[in-house]
């Protein structure tokens, strides 16, 4: 496989304050041809900054976890990947942002198209009130011309790919709300994963579920990190170690630190983070 | 529970955990010292209190280890703190190892039976091995309890004197036996403890190395003493 990553020789020295912080957050990693990046990007809602120029680097089939404490920007950041920051009508946007290579803020950028190849996996399963059938099909039917065969070929897939297949295969038809809380999360990753992402987005995707449902999860992006880079908004550090390849930490609406994920949490480099992972504030 | 309160229960263990550690370390110390001291007097008392501190030190080393793995367990510790639980984890096995010594020793002052081995302090260096080791020791043990990578950063360097005295020694008693100046027995016991004190030093080694691990995340490279010995005989 081709190496995406490689060590930067110097490592940027921690920062003690916040301020600090802006200028020099602490990249010990150099991500070359990154699934998704971000140049001094800032969110605002209204006169109230939520993320401050971050610029960050998210490389291609790997795990990025985003971590920080509550109010920290980490879901601003995620929902500014894909655009769904535009449904807020306040929010103002600044920066760059590239999805592979294509600036997501540029003129001609339809967002329907952008959350095709950027998918979002919310906290709270969000299934529609349709069949299983239905939610997989419902996607596809908006972004690709199938015949029915097609079609079932690519439920099936998609269902296959999410892990769920055997637990649905015999309720197809019936509503998609009857399923489990852990069912309902894999079914709309299996909706995202239908339109053939190249990214995956996911907002506290097991914070509902049990520790079972969790870990059907987590095995899940294993797999999937294989086909596309996932980026992973958790409050839960213990996850983040588990299914991360790389972690960001964000505080106040900044970047402070992005590294290998085992680095982090062995030999955090800057001093805010390690306060944060080993919990002495937060 | 609530976040606060799991993380007071991992900031009182990881204090339990440094406070048995220091009196892991102080134990071991105080057996090297006791044993040192029991063979140049061969004082028969002091010989046993070393059994008793290496059983001590068996205790608390396997109190240690069960609570790292609780502390492993309960609380997922990540960074300075996963790194001071690690670090206790191979200090320990070094401070027993020091203690075994430290006993092996303790032994061999008790094959005196009460007489002041012969040539102890006037033919043979093996007092100022000793005190070289137990520097060693100390210096390693101080830098634990006082979270201080840099003075042990070096240690090996001192390590590779040890090492070399360790040599002379060996060629001192073989050169007094073979004179007649020194029992073949006694001599042969003193190569003992020169063995014993030389490994004793190796550990204070390893224990250096895991302190500038444990403070900075800084793996040290390991270098054996052989190959940093070949290795100073090439350069000019």
């Amino acid at each position: 496989m081709r190496l995406l990553v490689k060590e930067r020789k110097e490592r940027e020295t921690a920062s003690e304050t916040v301020e600090d912080l802006v200028v020099r957050p602490s990249v010990a990693v150099e991500v070359e041809y990154p699934a998704i990046e971000s140049r001094d990007l800032s969110v605002a809602y209204g006169r109230k900054p939520a993320i401050r120029e971050i610029s960050l680097r998210i490389p291609r089939n790997q795990t990025t976890a985003i971590i920080g404490p509550s109010g920290c920007g980490k879901s601003t950041y995620l929902r500014a990947i894909n655009r769904m920051n535009d449904t807020i009508p306040t929010a103002r946007t600044t920066g760059q942002l590239f999805v592979d290579g294509e600036d997501v803020y540029g003129p001609d950028v339809d967002p329907v198209l952008l959350r095709r190849k950027v998918g979002l996996i919310f906290q709270k399963p969000n299934p529609f009130p349709k069949t299983v059938y239905k939610n997989i099909a419902f996607g596809v039917n908006i972004h690709f011309r199938t015949t029915p065969e097609e079609m079932d070929t690519i439920v099936e897939s998609a269902l296959r790919q999410a892990n769920l297949w055997d637990e649905v295969k015999d309720r197809l038809q019936e509503s998609a709300l009857g399923l489990s809380g852990g069912q309902q999360q894999r079914l709309c990753i299996a909706r995202a994963l239908a339109i053939q992402p190249e990214a995956l987005l996911m907002d506290e995707p097991c914070s509902a579920l049990d520790p079972v449902a969790t870990a059907r999860i987590e095995d899940l992006m294993f797999e999937l990190k294989k086909e596309m880079a996932i980026v992973i908004v958790t409050h839960n550090m213990q996850q983040a170690a588990r299914v991360a390849d790389y972690t960001a930490f964000m505080y106040l609406g900044r970047l402070v630190e992005f590294n290998r994920t085992r680095e982090l949490f062995e030999r955090p480099q800057a001093d805010l983070t390690e306060n944060y992972i080993t919990g002495r504030f937060g | 529970m609530p976040e606060k309160a799991v993380r007071k229960a991992l900031a009182q263990g990881m204090q339990e955990l440094n406070e048995n550690m220091v009196t892991l370390a102080e134990l071991s110390e105080l057996a090297i010292r006791k044993a040192v001291d029991s063979l140049s007097r061969s004082d028969a008392d002091v010989a046993r209190e070393v059994f008793t501190l290496d059983q001590e030190l068996y205790a608390l080393q396997e109190e240690i280890e069960s609570n790292c793995v609780n502390l492993i367990a309960l609380h997922a510790p990540v960074a300075r703190d996963l790194r001071a639980i690690t670090t206790s984890l191979k200090i320990t096995t070094d401070l027993d190892r020091i203690g075994r010594y430290a006993k092996d020793i303790a032994e061999i002052a008790l094959q005196f039976h009460g007489q002041i081995p012969p040539g102890l302090k006037d033919i043979v260096k093996i007092p100022r091995m000793a005190d070289l080791t137990i520097d060693m020791v100390d210096r390693a043990t101080q830098a634990f309890v006082n979270r201080d990578a840099e003075s042990v950063r070096n240690i090996m360097e001192v390590d590779d004197a040890v090492d070399n005295l360790h040599d002379e020694v060996f060629q001192e008693v073989v050169e007094h036996m073979r004179d007649g100046n020194l029992p073949i027995e006694a001599g042969a016991r003193y190569i003992l403890v020169n063995r014993h004190l030389e490994r004793i030093a190796d550990h204070a080694v390893n224990i250096g190395e895991r302190v500038v691990y444990m403070v900075t995340g800084d793996r040290l490279p390991r270098v054996r003493a052989a190959d940093r010995a070949k290795a100073k005989k090439r350069s000019p």
